[in-house]
């Protein structure tokens, strides 16, 4: 213990003399024995104040500075080791030690001393401390900002938690020139946070509110952080108790670029979705609808058609009374949902008509809101000039919408579109104008006009405006279903409009009905019973239909405030999505600004599959002019059945019946899903006069399947129908390529209501140019007695056959029988048919030496099947025959066999070959010139007669 | 043991374009302003002390506390930051060196505009496994 007497202490006193008097050599000698006294003894107090001591005489010597600065470190961790009593003192050496290190230029070293020192001490001194060691980064070289920023922000923490918010601001202040545009955006949202609610604590509100307004759109956050936020922000903007005008507010946030004008001149449209359709299609469907410009111009060297003083304006028009809509689209990028609400635009009005006028008028507004953002407040009470819409709504978590806002002039002029305002939770109005620099491009060059936006609009006199949709058009439709849907237009303004004509885009899926229509009972109408000479009218549409241009009835006029409706047919023709374009065209009765206007409108429609119809027809061996029909019917869909109704052929040339066979067994086909059902029909031509058979009564052209019977029977040939199969037969033609098509079928098949409160669903399946597998001109058929009864121990057997040819083709043809006695057992199979009828080469030989050339192929032929047998019949009668056949006639000609034994026969063993005469030279027929075929199996019985 | 490990690429323009924390630690959310303010602080340091050196891995450059910021420097002066308190040097440098391997890769992508944010997850899956692999002491996983 050293009391005051001591000798340790008197030599203290004695150095410290010695430093006051400047003689630093004498104290350091003093002070340095004393150290190590003290620093045996373990009087650490008092070891670390004598090293602090030295340290400052180093330092006052400036001697060594390295000596100097281990000794004052040395001082502090020894007072920092001896506990709270050498806290102050750590302090005042750590002070003494910056100092000493600010003297030498060390600036950075000397802010970590006061880092050091700034851990120790209560809030208020370390703040202090804090604030002068960011001083310190500032002053060293380089500067070091980021730290300079960083200290004062652990300093202006240290003064608000000492309760000296001033201060603390301050701090946070002076960091927020290095932290300005700053990318590190958790920075950036906790200095302006904290600075703004300081300023909100303090009671200045405004500057509060510009800080706040930086981090109220920080998508980054938590929920809990932008909560928090955003609360603050809402109490401070209250506590002012007036709103608050904020020029480009973030939150919502507007997406510029997706800023849409949507005015209408003399294209309307029937639904907002339908402007997003591209412009194109609608000038492709409109190209025969409007009259086109050229009209106009004089000559070819008037290019600028005079039409409208407004075409050659680059602003758009719109018509007074009816509202521009804006579509933009807006974003909330908080997790928390807010309340937006008077959403609308900010407008001006000029009734002034010069328009150079005006435009030195915009121009200076243009420069009024790029220099000082003028109060809203004038473009407000507007209300006699136009009236704008104003939309509520909440934006949920990081929700975006799409918004329309619309404004309706009132009286003629230029309407400028300047900007957008709205109201966060009935307390902050933001408000953001529109980029000018859109204009400018407007102004270069006319391609980019379109594209961009353009604000300016002249508003021109009041015009009819009709509106109009399809009542009931499906979204999901089976393929082949058939409706009748109404077209209801409405006309609100006082005038009248003339001359209304349509054009669909798909003429294969809808198509105007006739004004009779509407009041039909569907499917009721198209039953048979219903007799009427509909064929005239249905000529008459097809030529309609052919253009897809529909002109409405002269007459017809839409007055004022009238609805007017028309019937239309939809028929879903394909399965897959399809986009149904629909514009209307229609002139003004009295003369206007513009002549005409056109009303668009667009629907989708899915089409489902439901059934798959195909038909395979193959040739009746057994009877002339008689097909056999296959036809599969596959059930497309997942859950729904089908009940078949009829099949019709196209056309009163063809009978349908139903094999004989299957007379008694009812047709009653319900396919229920993902089934599939075969049907087998016999079809007849019952145009050529040389029918064998007379057409009995039951064979019509068309077949009932249902149980129903005849009265469930549809026609066919009536409108809707005949107009739909004409556009599927256009259209299938096409895709198949198929030069001539034999015949079409139409199915109906009902769908089966699970429910039965819904109307009855019709569906029709057109399949078009279907033909016969092989089609030759020339049919045959072999004649003659079944049985043959004959005493063999006589003589042999004669029997006496004939062969009816028919040529149905359009031209003379020659035809040839050969017969030939080996017996060709592949003959009667298909595929050797084909390949000997490929064999025979019929198409290069000349008539004239056909017989060496068949007797070529047929030496072959037999060559090969001689080993086989001996045919036990013989052609007796002649071994060829020709025969020349005028178009749609029959010949018979006469053969004989030669039986030598009992047995069951087959007399196919004969070829006929054809050609075909054109009536005109050079000209070659479609497809068959000449041709060549093996008999059809001939079965006889020859029996042992008594 | 990483309880706390904060990743962050800078790119030549001192903005962050690629953040994560990657330590073990609950994620607070008071403590992210946090360390992006040592680690923009650290910058400070990094930019004096990356041209005295050729190596790019700086080791640590900066502390705070008990909070050590490495730092590794590529070419084309990209700096990635780590803000940790564990001291596996080794660790720390395989995975700057792997995370550059990624970076490059990152680089390569012609849609890439350079010095824009990193937002492939890719990356950010890979880094993370990465961090796990290096930065965390055995036993844990």
């Amino acid at each position: 213990m050293y009391t005051f007497t001591s000798i340790e202490s008197q030599i203290r006193v004695l150095s410290d003399y010695a430093f006051m008097l400047r003689d630093y050599e004498l104290a350091l000698s003093n002070y340095r024995l004393l150290s190590t006294d003290y620093k045996l003894d373990k009087a650490w107090k008092r070891f670390a104040g004598v090293q602090e001591m030295s340290g400052l005489c180093y330092f006052m010597l400036d001697q060594s500075r390295k000596d100097a600065e281990y000794c004052m470190e040395n001082a502090f961790t020894t007072y920092l080791r001896i506990g709270s009593s050498g806290q102050r003192n750590a302090t005042r050496c750590g002070l003494w030690w910056a100092e000493m290190l600010k003297t030498r230029g060390q600036h950075r070293e000397a802010s970590t001393v006061y880092f050091r020192i700034s851990n120790e001490e209560p809030s208020l001194h370390s703040a202090v401390l804090l604030e002068q060691a960011a001083c310190c980064y500032l002053l060293s070289s380089p500067r070091m900002l980021r730290k300079y920023g960083f200290h004062l922000i652990l300093a202006g923490n240290s003064y608000y938690l000492s309760d000296q918010k001033q201060h603390a601001v301050r701090a946070y202040r002076n960091a927020l020139f290095v932290y300005k545009q700053n990318p590190w955006s958790y920075i950036n949202n906790h200095v302006h946070f904290n600075v703004g609610r300081w300023y909100g604590v303090l009671g200045i509100f405004d500057v509060a509110i510009k800080h706040l307004l930086e981090v109220i759109a920080c998508s980054h956050q938590s929920l809990t952080t932008q909560s928090m936020f955003l609360n603050d922000f809402f109490h401070f903007v209250q506590s002012t108790g007036e709103k608050f005008d904020v020029y480009k507010l973030q939150l919502p946030v507007f997406n510029m670029s997706s800023l849409r004008v949507v005015n209408e001149d003399h294209r309307t449209y029937a639904s907002n979705a339908d402007v997003d359709v591209n412009e194109s299609i609608w000038q492709e469907l409109e190209e025969e609808l409007i009259p086109s410009s050229s009209v106009v111009r004089t000559n070819w060297l008037d290019t600028q058609p005079k039409s409208s003083p407004f075409r050659n304006n680059k602003a758009c028009v719109c018509v007074a009374g009816e509202a521009v809509k804006l579509n933009v689209e807006l974003k909330n990028p908080l997790q928390i949902s807010v309340n937006v609400s008077g959403i609308s635009l900010i407008c001006q009005l000029s009734t002034n008509l010069n328009a150079s006028e005006t435009g030195a008028l915009t121009t200076a507004a243009e420069e009024d809101i790029a220099s000082t953002k003028p109060s809203i407040s004038t473009f407000e009470s507007d209300g006699n000039n136009f009236t704008v819409s104003k939309l509520d709504i909440v934006l949920g978590g990081g929700e975006t919408k799409r918004i329309q806002l619309e404004v309706t002039p009132k009286v003629i002029g230029i309407l400028k579109l300047v900007g957008i305002r709205w109201t966060l939770s009935d307390s902050v109005v933001g408000y953001q104008y529109f980029e000018v620099a859109t204009q400018k491009k407007n102004k270069k060059g006319k391609r980019g006009a379109r594209r961009s936006l353009n604000t300016n609009l002249i508003v021109i006199k009041g015009l009819p405006k009709l509106t109009g949709y399809i009542e009931c058009l499906p979204t999901k439709a089976f393929t082949g279903d058939l409706q009748l849907l109404t077209l209801n237009l409405r006309n609100q303004s006082e005038h009248a409009v003339k001359n209304i004509k349509m054009k669909i885009s798909h003429p294969r899926f809808v198509i105007p009905g006739d004004s009779s229509d509407l009041d039909l009972e569907f499917p009721q109408c198209l039953r048979k019973h219903v007799q009427s000479d509909s064929n005239t009218v249905s000529e008459g549409t097809k030529e309609n239909v052919k253009g897809s241009l529909f002109a409405f009835p002269q007459g017809i006029k839409i007055q004022g405030g009238t609805t007017f409706s028309w019937p239309l047919w939809f028929h879903a023709a394909t399965p897959g999505n399809f986009s149904l374009y629909l514009s209307l065209y229609y002139e003004m009765e009295s003369t206007t600004d513009i002549p005409y206007r056109t009303l668009r409108m667009h629907y989708n429609v899915e089409v489902l599959p439901s059934l798959d119809v195909s038909f395979a027809i193959s040739m009746c061996s057994s009877r002339l002019q008689e097909y056999i029909v296959r036809m599969d019917v596959i059930n497309k869909t997942p859950s729904d059945s089908f009940a078949l109704n009829q099949l019709s052929c196209v056309g009163t040339k063809w009978a349908v019946s139903t094999l004989p066979s299957r007379d008694s067994i009812s047709f009653v086909e319900t396919i229920p899903a993902n089934q599939a059902v075969s049907c087998f029909f016999k079809i007849k031509d019952l145009s050529t006069s040389s029918c064998i058979e007379a057409a009995d009564g039951s064979c019509g052209s068309d077949i009932v399947l249902s149980p129903g019977g005849s009265t469930d029977v549809f026609d066919v040939s009536r409108t809707p129908i005949t107009d739909f199969h004409y556009q599927e037969r256009h259209q299938q033609g096409k895709l198949a390529k198929v030069p001539r098509g034999l015949l079409d079928f139409i199915l109906i098949s009902k769908a089966v209501a699970v429910n039965s409160s819904k109307s009855e669903q019709l569906l029709s399946h057109h399949t078009c140019h279907c033909s016969a597998l092989s089609q030759n001109p020339v049919w045959w058929l072999m004649e003659g007695p079944r049985t043959i009864t004959h005493d063999f121990s006589k003589s042999c057997c004669e029997a006496n056959i004939q062969l009816v040819i028919h040529n149905s083709s359009e031209h003379n043809t020659t035809v040839r029988v050969v017969t030939s006695d080996c017996m060709a057992e592949k003959s009667q199979t298909a595929p050797s048919h084909e390949s000997a009828s490929g064999q025979g080469g019929w198409h290069d030989v000349s008539l004239e030496n056909d017989i060496k050339a068949i007797a070529s192929t047929k030496g072959t032929h037999s060559q090969k099947q001689s080993s086989e047998s001996i045919s036990p019949f013989v052609w007796c009668s002649l071994s060829s025959a020709q025969v020349d056949l005028k178009p749609d006639s029959s010949a018979k000609i006469p053969l004989k066999v030669c039986i030598f034994a009992p047995g069951t026969y087959n007399f196919s063993t004969y070829e006929l070959h054809w050609k075909v005469h054109s009536s005109e030279s050079g000209h070659v027929d479609e497809n068959v010139t000449s041709g060549g075929g093996q008999g059809y199996p001939f079965y006889v019985n020859v029996l042992q007669g008594a | 043991m990483a309880s706390t490990a904060c990743f962050v690429i800078v790119s030549k323009n001192d903005i962050p374009i690629y953040e994560a924390e990657v330590g073990s630690a609950p994620k607070k959310e008071d403590l992210a302003y946090h360390h992006q303010f040592i680690l923009h602080a650290a910058l400070d340091v990094v930019q004096d002390l990356a041209w005295t050196t050729n190596a790019m891995f700086l080791r640590s450059v900066d502390r705070f506390n008990d909070l050590v910021v490495s730092v590794y420097v590529t070419a084309g002066h990209t700096r990635f930051m780590l803000l940790h308190d564990s001291r596996s040097e080794d660790g720390i440098k395989s995975f700057f060196q792997e995370v550059h391997e990624l970076y490059i890769k990152i680089f390569l992508n012609p849609l890439y505009l350079p010095g824009s944010r990193i937002a492939s997850s890719h990356f950010d899956t890979k880094v993370r496994a990465l961090a796990r692999k290096y930065l965390y002491i055995r036993g844990i996983y």
